[in-house]
């Protein structure tokens, strides 16, 4: 088989998950075999495959704007602002300052959140890099395990349920409900 | 993609499910039914429609499965009983605007 095909081939597993890979590389060998039994030479066949395939950074940019991560971050970052509002409105309202919650686990709360959130901008807005999009594998996990405990510090500390309280904890029941749903989905890809 | 490059982006994913009316067909042969349809008018690059189907499957709208075809491992994409009712909606859709612009450009004389 041709060099040229070789190192596109070794370039796609490079850059994509090992099934997506394996996908496009049947494609490419059709494209090549397809060119094998119409064209004389071999180099002439592997210049028209990768011409008719697309360029590399290209196909590989077309799955990176697909990847499932992207998607699943891009929603996730989509609700922060509402369920950010939502708590910050009960939290105030509720006075959460005066909750027996002890200031470390408040920091450090508000640390792992930060980093989530950042983890998820990268793989939202990865344009590129498939690897990048894999982050969300990583900080979903997370952003479930704060809503799970937002959810549960305001159950064992609010003093009472108020209507913004309330909103709060539905608005972080549906996200937990949406990452256990998207997690397995991620994992697979 | 050579002609009609911003056309065609924008009915890609119409042009696809169709592809898989007539039953099942790997990225390849999906891209080959394309190009034969349009008369090699709509020529893609054969690696943008593996990502394309990939979308098309997040969305409920084709089915993938992994088969032994011609002595290599591929994935096989068939239309989902969502793919069927989006293809016959978008054909509808496209009816309609087509004769609708027809009407403007070719009126009856």
């Amino acid at each position: 088989m041709s060099a040229l095909i070789d190192d596109y081939l070794a370039g796609l597993r490079r850059r994509l998950p090992a099934p997506i890979a394996e996908e496009a590389a049947a494609g490419l060998l059709d494209t090549y075999e397809h060119h094998l039994t119409s064209n004389a030479g071999d180099q002439e066949a592997a210049r028209a495959a990768l011409a008719e395939f697309g360029d590399l950074a290209m196909v590989a940019s077309e799955f990176t704007r697909q990847a499932p991560g992207r998607r699943a971050a891009r929603l996730l970052l989509a609700t922060g602002p509402v369920a950010g509002s939502c708590w910050a409105a009960a939290l105030i309202g509720g006075r959460a300052w005066t909750w027996p919650v002890p200031a470390t686990a408040r920091l450090a709360f508000g640390a792992v959140l930060l980093l989530a959130i950042l983890a998820l901008l990268v793989a939202a807005t990865s344009q590129h890099s498939y690897q990048r999009t894999r982050l969300a594998m990583l900080a979903s996990p997370v952003i479930l395990a704060l809503d799970v405990t937002a959810v549960a510090a305001a159950w064992l500390t609010a003093p009472a349920l108020t209507w913004a309280l309330g909103a709060a904890v539905a608005v972080s029941l549906g996200r937990i409900a949406f990452t256990a749903w998207t997690l397995p989905r991620l994992a697979a890809r | 993609m050579r002609a009609d490059a911003q056309v065609l982006k924008g009915h890609l994913d119409t042009l696809l499910l169709a592809s898989l009316e007539n039953g099942p067909r790997h990225g390849y042969a999906v891209k080959e039914a394309l190009r034969a349809g349009s008369d090699a008018r709509f020529d893609l690059p054969t690696g943008t429609i593996y990502p394309a189907l990939r979308r098309l499957e997040a969305a409920g709208l084709v089915k993938g499965t992994w088969a032994e075809a011609g002595g290599r491992r591929r994935r096989i994409y068939e239309l989902t009983p969502a793919g069927l009712r989006r293809l016959a909606g978008d054909r509808a859709a496209w009816r309609d605007f087509a004769s609708a612009v027809s009407a403007i450009l070719e009126p009856a004389r």
